[in-house]
């Protein structure tokens, strides 16, 4: 065993809810992170730098909803699933992707495509589940979500800047919106959960008040630190240390409230983007890694999910995906982060190759897409195919494990390491010794 | 319902099945045929004695079909193209590459010299998803005998939804954020433009984005009053489940007026995507999905737009026609595309043509 102890105890308890409540609802919003004193405070490049050389960090564009692969990564063009779209060369040599990606096919050789996932859930709810934790549930116990262990294992828990940051300015999201509420750190502990941000997220007050100096502001802080200290000797309490952590964390939110502002941003960079909420949020994520933070995880509610309306809303939402990866993959590259920061766009499952009478695909998982680049991964390479028409995965069949152990891998962290859980069955960061997917690994 | 209102009935009494999904259609002039714009082609189903044929395809879906003269077909694609085909020589005459991106409706005027096809890509144009601005015209007008671009003209997209006038002097074109334009067709000039918001959803729940906005409209037959359809807000778009929709507008008013719309009590859930005007200007027939309720295909009164009659297809409509003596209704369309074969073997057929005696 080669992990970080384990501060925290067993998911569900009193400790964790007041986590939850300060880091997972409660977050902070762009608007209103327009402190002036904390201004400028990221705009060195030392402090880049520094991040820089932190180590490996994640990106993921969770496209929740679940996008068709028809319309990305798999078209099947001049058959009766492909849908009213083209399919366009990419700079692979044979490898097509959908006319809505131009801008993807100009960086294939920078990305790794597995066309072949096959996965069990068929309802949002479960499928995000198992996406973002990597496996199915084990009640009572809650497996930590994917940027809980990335921020636990590369994580730079000292950092005033949140590690694992969630950006999606949707309050609702329906099967999101339930699995939003639940607990994300599992039994790695609450301090491991999400930042919330993006739209009207916010932490109110965020602020210190005028009326309060600096210097008072640190006495009270100090002051409050050492009653809460010798409150938790006192009593042995897990909630007071769990308090304690929480106003740490605030307080390191404090000193990097700039970083939250969509507003401090270069607006040719805001430009490059799209105006779009998801694409502002991408680009913010880029910010949030180069100054610090070790996962980002970027969504927009779920709207991927087309039951009705599925080209008409591709053809928004697809375009502004194909710019999104483009301009984040080629501004890492530009900025030598690209190396370190693994960049991946997926949802839950896929979509039907049928279209049903209101015009829409629907839940898919027996044969879909997603695509990954930067850290560790192999550009260039599309693992795994599905038939003429998109039902079955004829090659590469890689299920949420196998996914999960590539992605591990490609971050330097071992997928088969058991977590140190006292009292607690045998966990594995990845189970049933799954193997990652060579191909797509450097 | 006002007491004067008389009520009618509408009777199923033939129905045919095509290969693929019908998105538009166009019945024959001796209304022993229709003209069947299709996922996989352009069909001609002819009724007595049944047959059907394929006459030819687009790089895409097929989005619409009109009548020409002299046994001409136009139709319009997702491909973006026009094409002009002469059914009785089985000769394909003219491509016109009209847009970009594809073609959402497309018109021919009732004397069948002008062409209208609409276009637009919805595109986020702001953090809440408001659509860009046009990259190409989105409305444009040809002449039907050459094919040459008369006007191009300026709207929002996606513009979704388009017609001309019967007296041949207007065009107008709805978009998904509910926006009517009326140009004047003479000079290309606005002669009107107003918003409803009704047929528009901003996804609260699930997309923060707009979905929905105008699916069909047609000019009354004096020309001044526009019916509009679709489907009311949600606040989840994805649900499928807004109000059956349709507003008359008087839109020669300095100001458009708000006719009348859908009676309460008188709608379902549905997107509703065709509009056809009475021959006699009696009633109007509206079509669509059934997503909620117990109708996809009303008639309704013109003039006190009570809904006279109501029926249930069991598939998604998108188009429907009267004949000419006003007595039948063609309703076609769509039933859910089939789970594909492993060899992509035809599928079971799912476009529908169905006729419905009106009682």
């Amino acid at each position: 065993m080669n992990q970080r102890p384990n501060t925290s105890s067993t998911c569900g308890s009193p400790e964790h809810a007041v986590h939850r409540r300060l880091f997972l609802q409660g977050s902070m919003a762009a608007g209103a992170a327009s402190v002036a004193s904390f201004n400028g405070l990221f705009s060195i490049p030392a402090a880049a730098e520094q991040a820089k050389r932190q180590g490996k960090k994640c990106i993921l564009l969770w496209l929740c909803g679940a996008p068709s692969q028809f319309e990305t990564w798999d078209p099947k063009p001049g058959t009766s699933t492909s849908g009213p779209f083209r399919a366009i060369p990419t700079n692979l040599p044979g490898i097509h992707i959908s006319q809505l990606m131009p801008r993807c096919a100009t960086i294939m050789d920078k990305l790794a495509v597995i066309r072949s996932m096959k996965t069990e859930p068929s309802e949002h709810f479960q499928g995000i589940d198992v996406l973002t934790r990597g496996d199915k549930p084990r009640p009572p116990f809650t497996r930590p979500i994917l940027g809980s262990v990335i921020a636990q294992q590369l994580g730079d828990l000292d950092s005033p800047v949140p590690q694992f940051v969630l950006l999606d300015p949707c309050p609702e999201g329906n099967e999101f919106k339930a699995f939003k509420s639940g607990n994300w750190a599992g039994w790695l502990g609450a301090e491991y959960g999400p930042v919330r941000a993006g739209g009207k997220y916010s932490i109110p007050n965020l602020g210190r008040l005028d009326s309060i100096s600096e210097l008072d502001h640190q006495d009270r802080e100090t002051l409050r630190a050492f009653l809460s200290r010798k409150y938790e000797n006192d009593r042995r309490s897990e909630a007071a240390s769990s308090h304690n952590a929480a106003f740490q964390r605030v307080a390191g939110l404090m000193s990097c409230a700039p970083l939250f502002d969509l507003d401090q941003l270069p607006p040719a960079d805001r430009e490059r983007y799209g105006p779009g909420a998801f694409a502002q949020h991408a680009l913010q994520a880029r910010h949030l890694i180069e100054n610090g933070s070790t996962f980002v995880m970027v969504a927009n509610g779920m709207p991927w999910d087309n039951h009705v309306f599925q080209h008409e809303m591709h053809q928004m939402l697809v375009p502004e995906l194909d710019n999104v990866l483009f301009q984040l993959i080629t501004d890492l590259e530009d900025r030598g982060l690209l190396e370190d920061t693994l960049v991946i766009a997926m949802g839950e499952f896929g979509r039907t190759p049928w279209l049903n009478e209101a015009r829409g695909r629907d839940h898919y998982p027996n044969a879909w897409s997603m695509a990954m680049s930067g850290a560790g991964i192999r550009g260039g390479v599309v693992h795994g195919a599905t038939d003429k028409l998109g039902r079955n995965v004829v090659e590469g069949h890689t299920d949420n494990r196998q996914l999960f152990a590539t992605i591990f891998r490609a971050l330097g962290i071992e997928p088969d390491q058991e977590y140190d859980l006292p009292g607690l069955p045998t966990f594995r960061r990845v189970e049933e010794d799954a193997q990652a997917v060579e191909e797509v690994l450097l | 319902m006002s007491e004067a209102t008389k009520t009618l009935t509408l009777k199923k009494t033939q129905d045919w099945k095509l290969p693929t999904s019908v998105l538009d259609a166009a019945l024959a002039d001796d209304e022993n045929a229709m003209i069947a714009g299709c996922m996989d082609g352009v069909y001609r189903l002819q009724f007595e004695p049944h047959q059907e044929e394929l006459l030819y395809q687009h790089e895409s879906y097929v989005s619409s079909v009109g009548l020409l003269k002299e046994n001409q077909i136009v139709s319009a694609g997702y491909d973006g193209g026009l094409r002009w085909f002469d059914v009785e020589q089985r000769k394909l005459l003219r491509t016109t590459r009209a847009h970009d991106f594809w073609s959402w409706d497309m018109s021919v005027s009732a004397d069948r010299s002008r062409i209208a096809s609409v276009t637009g890509q919805y595109l986020a144009g702001s953090y809440k998803y408001e659509p860009q601005s046009e990259k190409e015209p989105s409305l444009k007008v040809f002449a039907a005998d050459s094919g040459d671009l008369l006007h191009q003209l300026p709207h929002i997209p996606s513009t979704q939804a388009v017609a001309i006038s019967p007296d041949n002097r207007f065009v107008a074109a709805g978009n998904l954020m509910g926006e009517v334009r009326v140009f004047d067709l003479d000079n290309g000039q606005m002669a009107a433009n107003w918003t409803t918001p009704d047929f528009t959803s901003w996804g609260i729940i699930k997309s923060h984005c707009y979905l929905g906005g105008i699916f069909d409209l047609q000019f009354t037959p004096d020309s001044q009053s526009l019916l509009l359809c679709g489907m009311g807000p949600m606040r989840d778009p994805m649900a499928g489940n807004g109000r059956q929709l349709w507003q008359r507008w008087d839109w020669k008013k300095e100001t458009p007026t708000l006719l009348d719309q859908t009676h309460q009590g008188q709608s379902g859930e549905g997107l509703m995507e065709t509009l056809a005007i009475h021959p006699r200007s009696e009633h109007f027939a509206m079509g669509g999905r059934l997503r909620g309720g117990d109708w996809n295909l009303a008639l309704f009164d013109l003039d006190s737009g009570d809904r006279i009659a109501s029926a249930k297809t069991g598939f998604r409509i998108t188009r429907v026609q009267y004949t000419a003596d006003g007595k039948s209704l063609f309703v076609a369309g769509t039933q859910g595309q089939p789970k594909p074969k492993k060899d992509d073997s035809p599928l079971p057929p799912f476009g529908r043509v169905e006729r419905y005696e009106i009682g």
